[in-house]
């Protein structure tokens, strides 16, 4: 009898590794291998798929070495993140909870602490789950994304990105490395919330608020949600409800009617679209109050 | 002088101290060995095809191209086994590979043996199957009409007990309430941390050793010669660290062991068969789903005058353990309540799913789900405080149980009542939330239980315990016995218990592992059975020993035997301290006497008895009692559940070691708090929806409540040290005890298990409370 050193368990498949050192490196693999590359970073997500089987890369590109792809950055006016940026060091970044604290709310709401130390922000964007958390708050936040080729560079509004569950609009060879996220004006309140079945658990819905009075007047409102469409969201139609009127009771009750009826839930194992709209409704309400109250809270204490 | 030396004699030093456990630091630093950890020279690896229909008939299984493989060894199916193409289990009704018929979605129908597990992998999918679909039995309650298909015996009930005590009808005339409501309860799986795994390694003179991760040594040893034919004289089966079984590792590794000791019997070589974690929520036993109709009556002060039940198992498609674990549901279906006039029904009902089985609490969480619901509907109905209420229920010594068994010693219950209620602060949070406004509201809620422990009656042939202990020339202790440690700390406690009853120190005792050629078939590791049965049969051997030591330590100290203690790896005369000899010395001496310092020990259980027509009798010699008190907050507009504290309290008899049971217990609550809230195995048709942890959802420690544990002591006179069982009452109240507070801290009760947030919320919804 001898101890066992072979992992027969964990990845049933075979693939070619790399771990470059640069994005450019990155770059010319992705260039050369194109669709049979697939990128890992933190793996929470692409492993998960690999152990089941569901996708079978030949060549896996690890992206958690390159340096220049973890940064957080204050740009002023601008937040700039690279991509493989650790959740767990956007939560602990001081520039993020200041300048962006619905942000920090919401990356502190993935998963565990395991899931925070190995996952990153490139990766939950890339792997684009309707599910994910960083999704909505990015959303309100008016944020766009740097891709990178060996073609050259493109930015990419967050809106226009996600095409459906699992899809972007990144190209086979197109490496994602940086998010840019316009700090949002003076005054502003924000919010994110979540419902899951557990506490490690993928959103059965969540929601991301930002808002911003003139007295009582809504001069900016900006809505998005995940779980309860194809890929994270804007609720346009609702925003509408908010946008240059009073911040009262009644319209935030047209509000959150009209974000029923703007979304477009399903059911599966996690949820039924039933209770996604009814709970989407509570989720909204509660989200706009506390958008306002912080508003609120910001003009007392600024 | 005579007083002290009672006291003397009582003062524990290593029972009843929290020790750390002996296997801590190797599991700790990963050092400890698993079996995927093991491997052996030209291992093959081995795989398992199975069905993807809930019923069919098999036409042809062709091997051929799967056998053309290169790397392949062997491919097997049902005429390839050696021996009897059988699991014997309790009843023998299921094949080791399917033959002519699959029952169920992910019955073994052919075996692959290859050189790598990739091999073995794509092998399965060269494996041609011709089915013929035929309509599955998919609900217990579809299966028992008439019009149903006859997929287990004449009428698809696999067994039915029935238990009778006094007169219902006149009970409920005598009743000044009387209420009634059907409860569901859904399925629950192990999610033990590591899967089923067996290596066989086929050895010289046509035996077979078989490693593996399992709680019954001795079922696995029976199982392997059942299909390899092999004498059980050459079948030896040692246990390797297992990690985790709650029920789940009971009688499943007698086929996962039965699979892999077949391919290494037709290749001759050691074969490893390790379970994926999908391949094992599919095809492994479960909680039985249940249906429970309960009707109580009682009087407007509160005592109880009949109870009715019908209890219905889903059993899946075999019988294994269904068997024992609705007996065992049966005899607890009334709670730990007096009552004049009973009427059980129960049914264990075929369907072609997966076959359910043991699983912590064995067939206990759902009848106690119900009849604690009923309590406090009860309570709420005649305006009693439900702790009141269970107080004037409850057993205590002298009183007579559902089954009219007399219980005649170590009754904590009512203890375990009034301290939880205490520690809780009971009476003023049930007050006060009550009060509670607005979208977050708090509740309490409290269930208590009883549990017999070990097999009791139904399975009285097995329940008997040995041990073997050797002392060597050093003074240290070797002790072999034969239930299983499968991470609940069951080393440790014996250990305890050999230390103290040798009088050596806990740090030269060695517990080994189990294994079959060394110690005589002492029964499974489940029932809570882990402490009592192998600790009376260790202190029997350490007593035979330590009368060999203690005529030579009395000639070596000039006294007599009965002046001696035993101590702490000391050797003294009690009237004069402190001028004692090491144990070690005693022991060299008696080496030098060729004293022999070896011993089996043995234990039989205690009487049990139980009358299949009435189900009157003893079924069980002793009973654990628990109350937990679970405190909620439950968000009304989303239904989500936190569950903010659970305070239980155990009497288990006297505890051993206090940290490894009060780790029982929080993993119970934790357990429990995943059947009562999360766990929903979906299943369809037949098919299971879910059979991975991203969609079957347990709780994690970010879901923990804070957890106050407490022992109620009431011992035992028949067990170690007074020690009854623990590791089941620990789950057994905590579901219950969550959904009463739930139902406390909104207005509405839900009858089903899972209580998910959807659940919860459309039953407010329904009951138009709040808008
Ligand atoms: C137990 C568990 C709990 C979870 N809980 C949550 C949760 O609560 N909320 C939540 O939002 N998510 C959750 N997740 C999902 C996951 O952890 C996050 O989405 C995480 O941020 C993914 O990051 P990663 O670096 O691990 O991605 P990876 O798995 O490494 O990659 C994900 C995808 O993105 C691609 N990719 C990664 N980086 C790049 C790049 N720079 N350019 C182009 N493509 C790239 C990969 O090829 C892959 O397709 C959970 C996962 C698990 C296992």
């Amino acid at each position: 009898m001898y101890i066992n050193r072979v992992n027969t368990k964990i990845l049933p498949v075979e693939f070619k590794y790399f771990a470059p050192k640069t994005v450019s490196e990155a770059a010319s693999i992705l260039n050369r291998y194109g669709e049979e590359v697939r990128i890992l970073a933190g793996g929470t997500d692409l492993l998960v798929k690999v152990k089941q089987r569901l996708i079978e890369p030949k060549y896996i590109l690890n992206v958690k070495g390159i340096e220049e792809l973890r940064f957080i950055e204050d740009r002023s006016g601008e937040i700039g993140v690279g991509a493989a940026t650790k959740l767990s060091e956007l939560v602990g970044s001081e520039i993020i909870k200041e300048k962006l604290p619905v942000l920090h709310e919401a990356a502190e709401a993935v998963g565990s602490v395991q899931i925070r130390n190995m996952g990153t922000i490139g990766g939950n964007l890339c792997n684009a789950s309707p599910a994910s958390d960083l999704a909505p708050p990015l959303l309100v936040l008016n944020t766009s994304v740097k891709a990178y080729s060996s073609s050259g560079e493109r930015v990419i509004p967050l809106e226009k990105f996600f095409l459906g569950p699992g899809e972007t609009v990144l190209k086979p060879d197109e490496l994602l490395v940086e998010i840019k996220i316009p700090c949002p004006p003076e005054g502003t309140g924000m919010s994110f919330l979540k419902v899951a079945r557990t506490s490690m658990d993928l959103a059965k819905a969540n929601v991301a608020v930002a808002i911003k009075l003139d007295g009582n007047t809504v001069k900016l409102c900006r809505i998005a949600m995940g779980s309860v469409a194809p890929t994270p969201i804007r609720l346009f139609q609702t925003e509408k409800i908010l946008l240059g009127s009073e911040f009262t009771d009644g319209k935030i009750e047209r509000a959150v009617q009209t974000a029923s009826e703007e979304i477009k839930p399903i059911t599966d194992i996690r949820s039924t679209a039933e209770y996604r709209r009814e709970v989407s409704k509570v989720l909204v309400r509660r989200a706009l109050k506390k958008a306002y109250e912080r508003v609120k809270e910001g003009e007392i204490n600024g | 002088m005579e007083k002290e030396i009672v006291t003397l004699k009582e003062k524990l030093n290593v029972v009843g101290k929290p020790k750390r456990r002996v296997d801590a630091k190797e599991k700790v630093i990963g050092k400890a060995l698993y079996v995927d950890d093991l491997r052996f020279p030209g291992m093959l690896y081995g795989k398992v095809k199975r069905s993807i229909y809930p019923r069919a008939r098999i036409r042809v299984i062709d091997t051929s191209k799967a056998k053309a493989l290169k790397g392949v060894v062997a491919v097997l199916t049902a005429k390839d086994i050696p021996g009897k193409n059988m699991v014997p289990i309790i009843v023998e009704d299921m094949p080791l590979l399917a033959e002519r018929e699959v029952r169920y979605i992910g019955e073994a129908l052919a075996l692959v043996a290859a050189s790598s597990k990739r091999t073995a992998e794509e092998a399965l999918k060269l494996i041609k199957v011709d089915y013929e679909p035929l309509t599955p039995v998919t609900s217990p309650i579809d299966a028992l009409k008439n019009t149903s298909p006859k997929i287990y015996g004449e009428n698809n009930i696999v067994i039915s007990y029935k238990l009778r005590k006094g007169d219902v009808e006149s009970g409920f005339r005598e009743a000044d309430v009387i209420i009634e409501r059907e409860y569901r309860t859904g399925y629950q799986e192990h999610v033990y941390l590591e899967p089923q795994g067996i290596i066989a390694v086929p050895g010289p003179n046509g035996s077979m050793v078989i490693y593996g991760s399992l709680q019954c040594p001795h079922y696995v040893q029976k199982a392997v010669s059942y299909v390899t034919g092999i004498g059980m004289n050459k079948v030896r089966v040692v246990q390797v660290e297992t990690g985790g079984g709650f029920g789940g590792k009971e009688d499943v590794p007698s086929w996962v062991a039965g699979y892999t000791a077949v391919l290494a019997y037709r290749t001759n070589k050691p074969v490893k068969l390790i379970y994926d974690r999908e391949e094992d929520i599919l095809s492994t036993s479960k909680r039985h789903p249940a249906i429970i109709k309960y009707r109580t009556g009682a009087k407007k002060t509160g005592e109880l005058t009949a109870v009715e039940v019908k209890y219905i198992l889903d059993a899946g498609a075999y019988a294994t353990l269904s068997i024992p674990v609705l007996w065992r549901g049966t005899v607890h279906a009334v709670g730990p309540y007096k009552c004049p006039n009973i009427k059980v029904d129960s049914l264990a009902v075929a369907t072609n799913k997966v076959p359910c089985g043991a699983f912590r609490g064995f067939g206990t969480p759902q009848v106690i789900f119900a009849h604690e619901s009923q309590m406090d509907l009860l309570a709420e109905e005649i305006g009693m405080d439900p702790i009141d209420l269970r107080l004037k229920n409850a057993l205590e010594e002298g009183d007579q149980t559902a089954t009219g068994q007399v219980l005649r010693e170590s009754v904590g219950l009512k203890e375990t009542i009034r301290r939880a209620a205490e520690l809780s602060n009971w009476h003023r949070k049930r007050r006060e939330y009550s009060l509670l406004k607005g979208v977050k509201r708090r509740g309490i809620g409290i269930s208590t239980v009883f549990y017999g422990v070990s097999l009791g009656a139904a399975g009285k042939h097995l329940d008997k315990a040995a041990s073997l202990v050797h002392v060597f020339p050093d003074g240290s202790v070797v002790v072999f016995q034969s239930l299983t440690e499968i991470g609940q700390g069951q080393r440790t406690v014996i250990a305890q218990i050999a230390s103290e009853s040798l009088g050596v120190k806990f740090e030269d005792v060695y517990v080994q592992q189990a294994d079959t050629s060394i110690v005589p078939d002492s029964g499974p590791t489940v029932a809570s059975r882990g402490t009592l049965m192998p600790g009376m049969a260790v202190i029997d051997a350490c007593k035979r020993i330590k009368k060999r030591l203690a005529a030579v330590a009395a000639e070596m100290l000039n006294t007599t035997p009965e002046n001696l203690v035993f101590e702490n790896g000391e050797v003294y005369n009690v009237y004069k301290p402190g001028k004692g000899m090491l144990f070690k010395e005693v022991v060299k001496e008696a080496y030098n006497r060729r004293v022999n310092l070896g011993a089996e020990g043995w234990f039989e259980a205690p009487f049990t008895s139980f009358n299949p027509e009435t189900g009157q009798g003893e079924p069980y010699f002793v009973y654990s009692y628990a109350t937990h008190i679970a405190e909620v907050e439950v968000d009304v507009e989303t239904g989500k559940v936190d569950v903010l504290k659970v305070t239980a309290v155990h009497d288990s008899g006297k505890i051993i070691n206090p940290a490894t049971a009060s780790g029982q217990v929080e993993g119970g609550i934790l357990q429990g708090l995943g059947y009562a809230l999360m766990e929903e195995l979906q299943e369809k048709d037949g098919y299971i929806l879910n059979p991975n942890l991203t969609d079957y959802l347990i709780p994690t420690s970010m879901d923990a409540p804070e957890i106050e544990v407490s022992f109620v002591e009431a011992r035992y006179s028949k067990g170690p040290f007074g020690a009854k069982g623990i590791g089941e009452p620990s789950i057994m109240p905590t579901a219950a005890a969550i959904l009463n507070a739930v139902s406390h801290a909104i207005g509405v009760r839900v009858f089903s298990l899972p209580a998910t947030p959807e659940k919860i919320y459309w039953t407010i919804k329904g009951s138009g409370r709040y808008t």
